[in-house]
């Protein structure tokens, strides 16, 4: 399972590559990115099983990297785990129409990042 | 603003800093800040608010308590202020902004990027305009803190 993690903030995506590894899953299994640009620029390179993606963020943020990869059929089942400080309903409401598989709320907890996971990987087996 | 409309800071910035960092914090009474009320923080977190109102959110720290912070966060003793310690700042000023939104829908609000200002008893200078801006101090075991608020088109 290779994940990619996309946090303009190093200590964020510190905190989910951490996070990630007591819920078991392997250290070298994680790529990194701090804009929605470079995640592009990985994502046309390397393979990746499953996107953890911030939303504001400089460059491209993690919305406009959503809505560009929804675009490509190689993309669009791609399961993408927003990750953001944006609580509103609208906000949540946006991401959900713009192709997101789950919404995560800042701060995040090892149990509410578990959970978000476990129904992405239920959902991918269905 | 209105005391309802600053409920929603208080309560996710209590939120953010127990689940961040495990720290359980009181919050005073919030006040009217004026344009010249005197900071003698070290670091701040700036968001800017834009959308159906504008506005700022502003947290601020002595260095010590920021590093402290930080440590608990990476599970490890920080020796003093660096880019962890700055980024810390701006990852929670950015929860308490876009968290603080949910309790806010009435009005469509965007967030900036933070900044992060620094300096012994730096000023953040408040725009010449008619929006109140609301402190909140706040205390924990580990020290004090204050949250600032300015947010315009909310109830009066």
């Amino acid at each position: 399972m290779r994940f990619l993690v996309v946090d303009d903030s190093r200590i964020m995506r510190n905190i989910l590559k951490n996070t990630l590894i007591r819920l078991k899953f392997k250290s070298d299994d994680f790529l990194e990115a701090s804009n929605g640009e470079e995640a592009y620029g990985i994502l046309m390179k390397e393979k990746i099983d499953i996107l953890l993606l911030d939303w504001n963020m400089p460059t491209l943020n993690g919305l406009e990297l959503v809505k560009r990869l929804r675009a490509m059929p190689s993309y669009k089942d791609l399961p993408i785990l927003m990750v953001t400080s944006e609580a509103a309903k609208y906000n949540v409401i946006e991401a959900v129409k713009a192709g997101v598989t789950d919404y995560l709320v800042k701060p995040v907890t090892e149990k509410n990042l578990e959970d978000k996971l476990n129904r992405i990987f239920q959902r991918k087996k269905a | 603003m209105n005391a309802k409309s600053i409920l929603p800071f208080i309560d996710v910035t209590v939120h953010a800093f127990k689940e961040m960092f495990g720290v359980e914090l009181e919050a005073k009474s919030p006040y009217l800040m004026r344009k010249d009320t005197p900071m003698d923080w070290e670091i701040s977190g700036v968001i800017g608010i834009a959308g159906e109102a504008r506005g700022v959110v502003v947290l601020s720290f002595q260095e010590d308590l920021a590093v402290a912070l930080t440590g608990r966060l990476l599970g490890k003793k920080k020796a003093g202020m660096d880019e962890d310690v700055i980024d810390t700042v701006g990852e929670v000023v950015n929860i308490i902004a876009g968290n603080a939104k949910q309790g806010l829908e009435d009005s469509r609000l965007q967030i900036s990027l933070p900044s992060i200002v620094m300096g012994r008893n730096h000023q953040v200078v408040w725009p010449s305009s008619t929006i109140p801006i609301i402190g909140i101090p706040f205390t924990s075991l580990y020290g004090d803190f204050h949250l600032s608020v300015g947010l315009e088109s909310l109830v009066l």
